[in-house]
């Protein structure tokens, strides 16, 4: 058989041993359902590409689309790396990964409202009960509390990852304010800008319609009719590292950016002030955490928030996007069970695998974490971003001691996964002006309505640019790419 | 519409705007310095005192250097210090535009960003060594470009009109500052000097945008009280100060129409009322009016007009929030 000869940009691409390459078999050889994407690419020079990634990086910086770097005290503004080479995936393939999002959030939701109502499986598995009571992210005020609308994950991002078998499995499930996808809405921008005739043949499924979806989905759960609500998106100001997204989204849903300060509560009901006098507000699509919500409930001691707003959101008068307390079902211990959670709720087998977990908190699995440090990534279960973490493979002897002290003083906090191997994609380095492998994630958008969830083709695949890294988060060194799901043969 | 958001808007509008006239005044002493035989101090001197910034100017670099054209533009274009410089006015503009970016269109959002950018470049800098000229007239143009584009790409609705008041109140402002500033630099001039003298009512023109304008109305007939009744009075010239002041008074009738009386503004229109009386086209023909006494007014009027804006419409949201809810 004739191997077909890809020219040009992946002349010398090497696929990197060991791992799962998402456009390329481990002979070198395109994927079948890529052929057409890669021949149209790969027929591009290196000199063509850097020029199309010159423009593509210029066009986001010009617009503005950056995140603010926390770490740097002068408020500077990057754009997030991004690489033109996109990741694609298959109809068949993304049907699979569809399913089981769906599956996955359902159950997710169910938990959510058991844990919150009558806690039917604390009561059948005693051994979630620390877990889930014990973590600070459960919010006791709120039992018993049926949010407005009866959806409490109106936006997920659940984290995916693919071994070296090329299964897409679970990583992390993202349920309280999960932020990116305007990058993926950008970035799709910029592709069709850059290389429309590419694009143009590639049969790509688009992602625009995304924030029609999404004001579609909050305005259905409003208390009131949808068609006369108010919906705005609160922000905690320009100076959050997600401010970028919060008006992309206002905007381009067509409602207005709040700060806390714009808003108060009245009777129980919330009121946004204007320059005619105070409006009432119907869905909040808040992208502030729990504990900065409600300085009554929350914190006595903060100026931020908006005093009253859980009270008005426990008598049903306003919707929250996502609801407070869902925190407790997106924790990194918990996540050991959501298998369970499927097979409990929706009496199916899941869908989707995920990372083998060994929640340090059961005396068995402490015992084997401790033992296989050296082998294992121990995370800490409420801290997020790639921070709080101990890669044992890559690990220093004090590190691992640490982290030995750390799990026996507090061993409800961590959890341990074996490493998977993630996939790599081909990426584009500028300063070397080559394309090579380079490790990739995969954060799909999920939003649920009172219809039930709906997923968003692609999402954000974000790419770990350093080599041999495996930490794609932007603030430690992640890129972006666009993601292309095709579209099933005609 | 959001207090907050109309606070922003309104300074969006007035820092672009800003950015545009300290660009064309910095560009049109320029080239007069070039060629119009007057002492460097009398060139230079008038810029930093119409911004207001004569004071730290002083403090910064001694009050000799006022004769130093380097100095003055470095200072109106650089120094981060001078809140009325270039630089600080376009970062201010972007500031306050970034905090509503979902208000501001996107292409006006793209032309103060990339104003912005350049601004931080080296290509910047360069022009500015290289070619001065070319340097203040990328910044108009961008600036202009950004003015335009609000009303050709926002709807025609409460943020544009906030926007476009502080449009109206910065120029107002700031032409009556330079005209006041001309006129009584002219006074000290030694002897009559026509050919002197026209060249800087000429150059006044062309800071306001002007010059054509004017010898349109005028048939060329250039004289001091001439161009200052243009600039004062000439109803059709977007940049006169009697027609800033009325298209800020008809935006403000927009927010606080007569006989509304449960809406803010009540003292904003009533101030801006009484300042378009004392702008009549005859006030120049009473007994003991002066032209310095009247931009006087104008400029205090203009301000008085901005604090009880600020009062009414930002300031106290908060407050009549909850007294209307409290009814």
């Amino acid at each position: 058989m004739r191997r077909m000869a890809v020219p040009g940009l992946f002349d010398d691409y090497a696929v990197a041993p060991g791992t799962y390459d998402e456009l390329f078999d481990a002979a070198g050889t395109p994927r079948a359902p890529f052929l057409r994407i890669l021949e149209l690419l790969g027929a591009r020079t290196r000199e063509d590409f850097a020029r199309f990634q010159s423009l593509a990086e210029r066009a986001l910086l010009n617009q503005g689309v950056t995140f603010s770097v926390y770490s740097d005290t002068r408020g500077t503004e990057k754009i997030f790396p991004f690489c033109l080479i996109p990741r694609v995936i298959s109809a068949a393939d993304w049907a699979h990964v569809e399913r089981g999002l769906e599956q996955r959030v359902r159950a997710l939701g169910l938990f959510l409202d058991d844990v919150y109502g009558d806690q039917r499986i604390l009561a059948e598995r005693p051994e979630l009960r620390e877990i889930v009571l014990g973590t600070k992210l459960y919010l006791p005020q709120l039992r018993h509390v049926r949010p407005v609308g009866g959806v409490r994950i109106h936006i997920s991002g659940i984290d995916l990852i693919r071994d070296q078998q090329g299964a897409f499995r679970v990583l992390e499930d993202n349920l309280r304010t999960p932020s990116g996808v305007s990058y993926v809405m950008e970035g799709r921008i910029v592709s069709k800008r850059v290389m429309p005739e590419i694009y143009e043949q590639a049969r790509v499924r688009q992602v625009d319609h995304y924030p029609a979806r999404l004001a579609e989905t909050l305005r259905a759960v409003s208390p009131e009719d949808p068609e006369r609500s108010t919906v705005v998106v609160l922000t905690p100001g320009p100076y959050n590292s997600a401010y970028f997204e919060h008006t992309f989204l206002a905007r381009t849903m067509g409602v207005e950016v709040v700060h806390p300060a714009d808003l108060f509560v009245d009777d129980d009901r919330v009121f946004v002030r204007t320059t005619r006098g105070p409006r009432r507000v119907h869905v909040i699509y808040r992208r502030i955490d729990d504990a900065f919500l409600d300085p009554e409930m929350f914190r006595p001691d903060s100026l931020l928030g908006v005093r009253g707003l859980m009270r008005a959101y426990a008598a049903g008068n306003v919707a929250l996007a996502n609801s407070p307390g869902n925190g407790v079902a997106d924790d990194k211990a918990v996540y050991a069970f959501v298998p369970d959670m499927i097979r409990f709720y929706l009496s199916e087998e899941p869908v989707l695998q995920q990372v083998p977990t060994y929640v340090c908190n059961r005396a068995e699995d402490r015992a084997y974490v401790l033992d296989h440090l050296e082998q294992l990534v121990v995370k800490t279960v409420d801290e997020a971003g790639g921070y709080g973490m101990l890669m044992g493979p890559q690990s220093t002897r004090e590190a691992r001691e640490e982290f030995r002290e750390r799990i026996l003083a507090e061993p409800r906090r961590y959890v341990a996964q074996p490493r998977i191997e993630l996939s790599s994609c081909p990426t584009w380095l500028a300063e070397r002006q080559q394309v090579a492998p380079r490790r990739v994630d995969l954060r799909p958008y999920i939003l649920t309505g009172p219809q039930g969830p709906w997923v968003l083709p692609g999402g954000l695949s974000r790419v770990a640019l350093r080599e041999g890294s495996y930490v794609v988060n932007s603030s430690q060194g992640g890129g972006s790419k666009d993601t292309w799901v095709q579209r099933e043969a005609a | 519409m959001i207090a907050r958001v109309a606070e922003h808007c309104f300074w969006l509008g007035r820092y672009l705007e800003r950015v545009e006239s300290t660009a064309s005044v910095l560009e049109v002493t320029g080239t007069l310095a070039l060629d119009a035989g007057l002492p460097p101090e009398q060139v230079w001197m008038p810029v930093v005192t119409v911004f207001g910034e004569h004071a730290r100017f002083a403090g910064l670099h001694g009050p000799a250097a006022e004769s130093d054209g380097e100095k003055v533009q470095h200072f109106m274009t650089w120094e981060e210090q001078n809140f009325s410089s270039l630089q600080a006015s376009v970062v201010a503009a972007r500031e306050n535009a970034r905090a509503i970016r979902e208000v501001v269109s996107l292409e006006c959002w793209e032309v103060i960003n990339e104003l912005y950018l350049w601004l931080r470049s080296e290509e910047a800098r360069t022009e500015y060594t290289q070619h001065r000229y070319g340097f203040y007239r990328h910044i108009r143009r961008a600036a202009q470009l950004g003015l335009g584009l609000f009303p050709n790409t926002m709807l025609h609705d409460a943020p544009l009109d906030f926007i476009w008041l502080g449009v109206q109140l910065e120029r107002v402002g700031q032409t009556a500052r330079v005209l006041d500033v001309h006129h009584h630099a002219f006074k000290r001039l030694p002897s009559k000097h026509h050919v002197v003298e026209t060249s800087l009512w000429l150059s006044l023109l062309r800071i306001c945008s002007g010059f054509e304008a004017f010898m349109k109305r005028n048939q060329g007939k250039v004289t001091g009280d001439a161009v200052a009744a243009f600039l004062l009075f000439e109803p059709a010239f977007p940049r006169s100060i009697r027609h800033g002041l009325e298209s800020a008074h008809r935006l403000l009738a927009e927010f606080h129409p007569a006989g509304a009386p449960g809406l803010p503004g009540t003292e904003t229109v009533a101030r801006c009322n009484e300042l378009l009386e004392r702008l009549r086209p005859d006030a120049l023909s009473q007994p003991d009016a002066t032209i310095h006494g009247l931009l006087t007014q104008v400029v205090d009027g203009t301000s008085a007009v901005c604090d009880s804006l600020s009062d009414e419409f930002f300031g106290t949201a908060r407050l009549l929030g909850s007294q209307s809810m409290a009814q």
